[in-house]
């Protein structure tokens, strides 16, 4: 078995940050994924006791920030991946920055699901032309998480041409 | 982020107002009402509500005995939330018994000056806004000896400071003293829910607006031929409402509907209220008022995690009293035509 040793560029506390940026990855994107899941699920409860027929259709944001948590997820698998004890700080630091990327783009995008779910399904059940609206808006606000998560996908793939010495 | 914390001190009784607001009387239950020939039908209706408990030991029913028990269940209500609530929703549900403080105070005055009964009087009282002091005040003659010995100690205090100058206690100047009251404690009221943010600050900040912009309204289309001086007026006009500052303006130097209507035209909501062309409007203008009222009321309910809903809930529960003593007195006095005239809530 070939012994370990460490390098300059390959330290020993490389791996920390690879597994921060996994960590962070999964641990904003579900802060994001449940503010948004909590937020809109009270205005559809709220809703859904006077009109019962728009619960389905206010399901919607609902499923939009759980998209969200999937995003970290994947991004936290991908990462986790590239895992190696003798990894290079570079890698690791590639690691970190596409968690956080993914993680924190992920929280904002939940945090703006959240509230515009609400507030959309309230008032699409005053007024039902408002639900396009209210469905664009949320596209919009889910994209930004698309974003982190191509930004990070990106990133992810440089940590593999990587070299120790 | 306000659903992080509220249910810790909270969160029991919005669940409680949430069970009294399904208690409240829904559409197939006014109708069923107003097929009732006789007030003894009507109990029958009610005994299958709420209100059933209420009324069942009652052998001879009036419309004053009916709408006396329902608004003392509608307190006990109140009493048992306020009794069980910590600061600042305990804040907040004491400033929703200033009105009634205000009602109660203007009501003794009034009364005093053409020589009731102090008791008479005291009975009259609404309930939620009865404080210690209150039959100190049937010795009254001029407001700063009101103040001085009686009102100084109640929470009233800060909102006589616009009205102490007042010279003598007539017709008049007895109404301006109520909506001088009535103005500041409005406004202070809707600082203390602004500073709350979130849902709370949001939902009290329309209902509250409404209130003040249908005072000013009320104001100034009552003021039309009287002795009021358009200054005078202006005075009375609450400056929280979605009038103001241009609006109320306006309305200061109206003369006549037309006016006031032309103000109102710029917003949408405010519009619908003069607006006669509708096929089959016969509703008054204080008809709308309770309509668009309820509307907001009820939406609050849609919220979580606010003060608003115990606002809106009294605010529901008085509006189904109105409604209950409105077909009951139709049915009693034989007049059944204008019967369907209450607001329906849910």
């Amino acid at each position: 078995m070939s012994a370990l040793v460490a390098t300059e560029f390959c330290p020993v506390y490389s791996p920390f940050f690879g597994v921060m940026g996994a960590t962070s990855a999964i641990v904003f994107c579900c802060f994001g994924a449940a503010y948004g899941t909590a937020k809109s699920g009270v205005g559809l409860t709220s809703m859904g006791v006077l009109r019962p027929d728009l619960i389905m259709k206010g399901v919607v944001p609902i499923i939009m920030a759980g998209i969200i948590g999937i995003y970290g997820l994947v991004v936290s698998v991908l990462i986790g991946n590239g895992f190696r004890q003798d990894m290079s700080l570079y890698a690791g630091f590639i690691q970190l920055g596409a968690g956080l990327s993914v993680g924190l783009a992920g929280m904002a995008a939940g945090f703006a699901v959240g509230i515009v779910g609400d507030a959309g399904v309230r008032a699409s059940a005053q007024q039902p032309r408002l639900f396009t609206g209210m469905i664009l808006v949320l596209i919009f606000a889910e994209v930004l998480a698309l974003y982190g998560l191509i930004v990070a996908l990106i990133l992810n793939t440089k940590a593999a041409d990587a070299k120790c010495a | 982020m306000e659903a992080l914390f509220y249910n810790a001190d909270d969160g029991y009784l919005e669940a409680i107002v949430r069970g009294y607001r399904g208690s409240i009387l829904n559409n197939t239950a006014y109708i069923n009402l107003t097929q009732c020939e006789t007030l003894d039908d009507v109990k029958l209706q009610l005994g299958a509500s709420d209100y059933g408990s209420i009324l069942q030991n009652e052998p001879h029913m009036s419309t004053s005995m009916l709408a006396q028990k329902c608004t003392d269940k509608m307190v006990q209500e109140f009493e048992y939330i306020r009794a069980h609530a910590v600061a600042p929703l305990q804040q907040f549900l004491d400033y929703m018994t200033y009105a009634y403080m205000i009602d109660n105070v203007i009501l003794l005055i009034t009364g005093t000056l053409h020589e009731r009964d102090t008791h008479v009087l005291l009975d009259r009282c609404h309930p939620l806004g009865v404080f210690d002091s209150m039959p100190a005040l049937c010795v009254a003659t001029n407001v700063a000896e009101l103040y001085n010995s009686v009102l100084v100690e109640t929470p009233l205090a800060p909102y006589f400071m616009d009205c102490l100058s007042a010279e003598d206690l007539d017709e008049m100047n007895i109404e301006i003293i109520r909506n001088t009251l009535y103005k500041a404690y409005l406004e202070d009221f809707y600082h203390f829910t602004q500073s709350f943010g979130g849902p709370t600050a949001e939902i009290m900040a329309e209902l509250l607006q409404f209130e003040a912009d249908r005072r000013s309204l009320n104001i100034t289309i009552n003021s039309f031929g009287t002795e009021l001086s358009k200054d005078d007026r202006a005075k009375l006009f609450p400056n929280i409402g979605r009038l103001y500052p241009e609006g109320n303006l306006k309305l200061a130097k109206s003369d006549d509907i037309e006016q006031v209507k032309a103000t109102c035209d710029v917003f949408l909501e405010y519009r619908q209220f003069f607006d006669n062309t509708a096929a089959g409007s016969s509703k008054t203008l204080e008809d709308r008022f309770f309509d668009y009222e309820v509307h907001l009321n009820k939406k609050s309910f849609q919220q979580q995690f606010h003060y608003a809903l115990f606002y809106s809930f009294l605010k529901l529960k008085e509006q189904e009293i109105r409604n209950i003593v409105w077909i009951a007195e139709c049915i009693s006095q034989g007049q059944k035509e204008r019967i369907n005239n209450y607001i329906p809530i849910f």
